[in-house]
């Protein structure tokens, strides 16, 4: 009866879609100053959930898998390897200029999610933050806080510097229960 | 085994949680300048307002909150996301919000349980 289960789950995870939330922010130099209001906001929705989906699929009845916790934890060290990898080939000898990086952090997302994928880890979902900026001397912190289950939840990040930029890199292993 | 009603209460609503992070962020360092001393504790304030607002909310989903302050310096940053969840339920959420000092990028992913 568990492995029915089991073969039902694999096959939903298949069809369930992957995302490329192709939306990128970018912060322009030089902004022209010169506002009335002292500060502005802008809300960007990167992904509206249903929408891309053109027949609505029909709610699952899921069955019972008894199981409490993931087979096969999300393994950080070996995806730390991956980024590390990945934007040392990426951005090893490049510039900042604004319109090839916006390209390069769409790319390297993609190219990071899809080697996260390929080790098949079941039951994870996986969220992907990129972030290329110019060095130019000044000050910048970037703080992440989840709510979660921290047994079965992590993340893994990595950072990248060369003369002319630098790259944050995050990978969120979040476990489908 | 009992059916969870998902949809109408269970997916993501942008607007709702683009509100609850306005709020944080003009909460935390509403009327400020950028001041290097007090960065880190903005961006801790900022974080853990939004996921103290979004665990109100009750929903069975995950927060992720990530947030970026960054000086102004004339400097460029790029930001790019790509994610593997289920679309009909799981969505995300960001936020730009200046003054004349700094920039603060906070996103939200929430991922349903």
């Amino acid at each position: 009866m568990s492995d029915l289960a089991k073969e039902k789950a694999a096959r939903l995870l298949k069809k369930r879609g992957s995302v490329s939330s192709l939306g990128s922010h970018e912060v322009r130099a030089r902004e022209p100053v010169g506002k009335a209001k002292d500060s502005i906001s802008t809300v960007s929705y990167i992904d509206e959930p249903g929408h891309h989906d053109d027949n609505p699929r029909p709610t699952v009845q899921m069955e019972n898998t008894y199981q409490l916790g993931p087979t096969k934890r999300f393994p950080v060290m070996t995806v730390k390897e991956i980024l590390k990898d990945v934007l040392a080939s990426y951005l090893q000898e490049e510039k900042y200029e604004a319109e090839l990086c916006r390209q390069m952090t769409k790319t390297i997302s993609e190219v990071v999610k899809a080697r996260v994928k390929d080790m098949m880890i079941p039951r994870y979902k996986i969220i992907v933050l990129i972030s290329i900026g110019q060095l130019m001397g000044q000050n910048m912190r970037v703080g992440s806080r989840c709510l979660w289950d921290a047994t079965s939840d992590t993340f893994s990040s990595h950072t990248f510097k060369n003369s002319s930029l630098f790259a944050i890199a995050n990978v969120y292993g979040i476990y489908f229960e | 085994m009992e059916d969870f009603q998902s949809g109408e209460e269970t997916a993501f609503v942008v607007e709702e949680v683009s509100s609850i992070v306005k709020e944080a962020v003009e909460g935390a360092i509403g009327g400020n300048a950028y001041q290097h001393n007090r960065v880190n504790q903005w961006t801790n304030s900022v974080v853990e307002q939004c996921l103290s607002q979004l665990s109100k909310l009750g929903k069975p989903f995950k927060y992720i909150v990530t947030c970026i302050i960054m000086q102004k310096n004339g400097a460029g940053l790029q930001t790019a996301c790509s994610c593997f969840w289920d679309n009909t339920s799981d969505g995300s959420c960001t936020v730009r919000w200046e003054n004349k000092s700094m920039y603060c990028i906070v996103s939200v992913f929430g991922l349903a349980i």
